[in-house]
C-alpha cells in the first residue's frame, strides 16, 4: 500500500496523460483561451488608468471637503441644512457613485416612469 | 517659467516610468498566463466536465488576477492564479448542486453522469495510429473518472500537485489549508487512484 516508488509511478503516469491532453486542445479552444488572456490583460491597463484617476481622489476630497465647510459656515440661517458627515464624502467618492452619474439619463427614464405610474404627469 | 518647465519634464519623466512599468507587469502578467492556461483549463475542465464552463472559469480567473493581484511578485502568481480558479470550481459545483435540487424538484433532473462522452470531446491528436490513440484517451478517461470520484480536497490535491507541479507550500495557499492537510490530502489520493487504476497501469 505504501510503496513510494508505485506511488511515484502513478502519479508520473497520471502526468504524463495529463500533458498529453493539455498537448491536444484543438485550435478553437486555443483562440479562446487566448481572447480571454487578452481581455485580463486589458483589465490590467483598466486598472492602471483608475490608479492615474486615483491619484486625484485625495485632491477632490479636499476641495469638496472645503467647499462643503465654506458652505456649512455661511449658511446658518438655512434651518433644515443636515450636518455633512465622513460617509457622505465616501460615498460621493465610490465609484458606483460615479457610474450613476454615467447612467443619469437612465435614472431620469426610471423616474419619468416612476411618476407616470403614480399619475403626475401633468 | 524655467521652474514650470522643470516640473513638467519631471511630470513626464515619472508618467513615462510608471508607463513602462505598466508595460513591463502586463508582458510579464502576459507571459505567466500563457504558461498556464492550457494546464487550467484541463485541470478545471476535468473538475467540472464540460469544456465551456471551464473556459468561462479560467477566464475569470485570469481576470481577476489580473484586476487584484498584477502587482504582487510575480512568483505569488501561480498559487494566487489557482487559488481563484479552485474557489470558482467549488462555486460552481455548489450552484450545480442546486440547480439540480431545483430541476429534481420540477422532475427534470438529469439522468447521471453519462452523457459526456471524453472521447469524444477530445480532439484527435497528429501522428500516432488509431490503436495507439484509443489506448491514450482510454486511460486518460479511466484517470478522469478516477478524478472526479476523489473527495474535493484530495482532487484538488492531486491536481495542483502532479498537473500543476505547484510544490506543497503553494498548493497550500492554492487551497486555502495548511501544508500538513496537502501532503494527507494528496497521498490519500495517489492511494485511492493507486487502488482503481493500480490493474489497468
Amino acid at each position: 500500500m505504501n510503496d513510494p516508488g508505485k506511488n511515484e509511478q502513478i502519479a508520473n503516469q497520471a502526468k504524463e496523460l495529463f500533458d498529453d491532453s493539455v498537448e491536444q486542445l484543438d485550435a478553437a479552444t486555443l483562440s479562446r483561451l487566448n481572447r480571454g488572456r487578452h481581455q485580463a490583460l486589458a483589465e490590467l491597463q483598466g486598472s492602471a488608468d483608475t490608479v492615474k484617476w486615483g491619484r486625484w481622489v485625495p485632491a477632490a476630497g479636499v476641495a469638496a471637503a472645503a467647499v462643503v465647510t465654506v458652505v456649512v459656515m455661511r449658511g446658518p440661517q438655512v434651518d433644515e441644512l443636515e450636518p455633512v458627515t465622513a460617509s457622505d464624502f465616501e460615498m460621493l467618492l465610490e465609484e458606483d457613485s460615479f457610474e450613476m452619474f454615467e447612467d443619469l439619463e437612465f435614472y431620469v427614464l426610471l423616474d419619468a416612469v416612476a411618476s407616470e405610474a403614480n399619475g403626475d404627469v401633468g | 517659467m524655467n521652474a514650470y518647465a522643470g516640473v513638467f519634464a519631471v511630470s513626464c519623466t515619472r508618467e513615462q516610468s510608471r508607463g513602462a512599468k505598466t508595460l513591463q507587469r502586463e508582458r510579464q502578467l502576459n507571459q505567466f498566463l500563457a504558461e498556464v492556461e492550457r494546464r487550467a483549463l484541463r485541470i478545471a475542465e476535468i473538475a467540472v466536465r464540460d469544456r465551456d464552463e471551464a473556459l468561462d472559469l479560467v477566464q475569470d480567473a485570469m481576470i481577476k488576477l489580473a484586476r487584484n493581484y498584477a502587482g504582487r511578485p510575480g512568483d505569488e502568481w501561480a498559487p494566487l492564479f489557482y487559488r481563484i480558479l479552485q474557489n470558482g470550481v467549488r462555486d460552481w459545483h455548489r450552484r450545480q448542486k442546486v440547480r439540480n435540487r431545483v430541476m429534481v424538484w420540477f422532475g427534470r433532473g438529469r439522468s447521471g453522469e453519462d452523457d459526456y462522452d471524453v472521447v469524444a470531446n477530445t480532439p484527435d491528436p497528429a501522428g500516432r495510429s488509431p490503436d495507439d490513440e484509443l489506448q491514450t484517451h482510454e486511460a486518460m478517461q479511466r484517470l478522469e473518472v478516477s478524478i472526479r470520484e476523489l473527495p474535493g480536497r484530495q482532487r484538488e490535491a492531486f491536481m495542483l500537485r502532479t498537473f500543476e507541479g505547484l510544490d506543497v507550500a503553494g498548493t497550500a495557499v492554492a487551497m486555502g489549508c495548511s501544508e500538513g492537510s496537502v501532503k494527507t490530502h494528496y497521498s490519500r489520493a495517489v492511494h485511492v487512484l493507486r487502488d482503481k487504476l493500480g490493474d489497468h497501469w
